[in-house]
């Protein structure tokens, strides 16, 4: 199994966003029944402006709205280290983003039971591992042969 | 006939709606709820039409707005919007570079050897414009195989997520205008009044939350002659585009979750030199939140046709940046179109009125002569 330190912090959420989200709420669940959690500031979910810089006069503009959910937490576990984490994600759901914080201040201040998001994030990155594999899939199947006939020696490459 | 007050519109109006929902229902028993999963995903096409007309990324609520308005886009749209009308905005984010996007279709009609080739992804650009007969009686076990068939057997290494863009290879070699990155704040058009002249992003936006058939028209009209832009597509390309937001705690850059979107770009007839810089091809942009071709290229079309009506003045309706960005949203024109089913009784007595003096007086006016 890899060691949870060889996934960046920046690629938590994105490990995680790859579970079911009851998943991880469930983990966050045991974790605040043996931690204490404090909500640094109340968790939101609302709507992100995204924005994108087009590709002709590299000009930013807004292309549309997406949903947004963050939290940001300070845990204390059952041994009194305590450690701060956050979590903004594509989702209308504030309760996952705060489950998500929650995690990642378990993991990134190695607070007790952070084993048991090592786990998650090992399945996650399965998961996406199985995604990424569906869509380089699409691209090899479909990718265009553009060599000449003659240089490919078969007939039904046209 | 006098104008009175009536009663029992409440009763209709409650009636129509429940006659909606028996509508919906009407297969009886035999009937299977229409679950937003099948949608989302069987549908994924109209999914995406809702998502850019609403204005909003969020396919399942798409799904939702399809399967509550019965198919019908211009509403589902509408209810997307209204929905979004409700939540508070949180931010925006930092200017995301569509470079980063992990493509799952890419092609070039300008160049054959684009730089990490060209993939056709999922198109039905080669299909056969024929009835499959055979989707109208599908078995479920089949069904569930296709995914899995497709996937099994398919050799080699994996190809890379992202690819670099065509149009960056013709500014390399000197085709195309430098553009160094700008940094200014993009106009907002869900919360500033649209007073022209306007900037280009704010035409951008507008065209990227467009009806797809109003822009089409639009673009169809410049191809076919009123116009001059006579395209040629440097990139198509459609898959999920990372949005990286700062973490709030160590600020570091983190990937928030992925957005389907298509971008277009496409090269146009060089421009007149003005003698200080060599003569070089023009580009118009597109993109759209979900997989929607025939938006993301009608849409790239009118941005070169604007940018030529707003230097040099519109010579035709499609240059025109006011005629185009107020009469493509589809949430406007549907709602301007169907007002005109609300009662007018009072608007149309005193328009009765009118007629019948005029007729009187014609009336009068030919007694008179006899």
């Amino acid at each position: 199994m890899t060691h949870y330190e060889s996934y960046p912090r920046r690629d938590w959420p994105r490990l995680l966003l790859a579970l079911p989200p009851q998943k991880v709420m469930e983990a966050a669940r045991e974790l605040t029944e043996r931690c204490l959690v404090d909500d640094q500031a109340l968790p939101q979910s609302g709507l992100a402006l995204l924005q994108l810089r087009d590709g002709a006069l590299a000009e930013p503009y807004f292309i549309g709205e997406i949903p947004l959910s963050r939290a940001h937490v300070t845990v204390v576990d059952d041994k009194g280290e305590k450690g701060e984490g956050a979590a903004q994600i594509l989702d209308d759901r504030a309760s996952l983003a705060r489950a998500m914080a929650i995690l990642d201040a378990v993991l990134a201040n190695k607070l007790n039971g952070s084993e048991n998001i090592e786990i998650l994030l090992e399945e996650g990155a399965r998961r996406l591992l199985r995604d990424e594999a569906s869509r380089s899939v699409i691209l090899k199947r479909t990718r265009v042969d553009f060599s000449l006939l003659d240089a490919t020696g078969e007939d039904n490459e046209i | 006939m006098g104008y009175v007050a009536i009663k029992g519109g409440g009763v209709a109006i409650k009636g129509s709606l429940e006659a909606l929902e028996t509508l919906r229902a009407a297969e009886g028993e035999q009937g299977v709820p229409l679950s937003l999963s099948a949608i989302e995903n069987q549908l994924r096409l109209l999914t995406s039409r809702i998502v850019s007309e609403g204005g909003l990324y969020h396919p399942r609520l798409a799904a939702l707005a399809i399967k509550q308005m019965q198919g019908d886009t211009l509403e589902a749209a509408f209810a997307l919007r209204a929905y979004r009308s409700t939540k508070p905005r949180l931010m925006s984010t930092p200017v995301q570079e569509t470079r980063r996007m992990r493509v799952i279709r890419r092609i070039s009609s300008a160049f054959k050897d684009i730089p990490g080739g060209q993939m056709l992804g999922p198109t039905y650009d080669y299909a056969l414009r024929l009835m499959r007969i055979d989707l109208a009686d599908e078995s479920p076990e089949v069904f569930r195989e296709i995914a899995a068939k497709f996937m099994a057997d398919t050799p080699g290494d994996a190809l890379p997520e992202t690819y670099p863009k065509v149009v960056e290879a013709l500014r390399k070699d000197g085709l195309l205008p430098e553009a160094p990155a700008h940094d200014i704040e993009p106009f907002d058009i869900t919360r500033e009044p649209l007073i022209f002249p306007i900037p280009r992003s704010a035409v951008l936006s507008s065209m990227a939350r467009a009806e797809t058939g109003s822009l089409l028209a639009l673009a169809y009209s410049n191809m076919r002659g009123y116009g001059d832009i006579h395209p040629t597509i440097a990139e198509l390309r459609v898959g999920y585009l990372p949005v990286y937001l700062p973490h709030p705690v160590t600020g570091e850059e983190i990937e928030a979750g992925e957005v389907l979107i298509t971008e277009c770009e496409v090269v146009a007839m060089y421009e007149n030199s003005d003698n200080k810089s060599k003569p070089v091809f023009t580009l118009g942009y597109g993109a759209c939140f979900g997989h929607n071709e025939t938006k993301a290229i009608s849409m790239a079309v009118l941005d070169r046709a604007l940018q030529k009506g707003m230097k040099e003045g519109p010579t035709n309706p499609s240059e025109d940046p006011e005629f185009v960005v107020l009469h493509v949203d589809g949430v406007d024109s549907m709602g301007f179109a169907n007002h005109y089913k609300m009662p007018h009784y009072v608007t149309f007595q005193s328009d009765m009125d009118r007629l019948r003096t005029t007729q009187a007086k014609a009336e009068q006016k030919r007694g008179n002569k006899k």
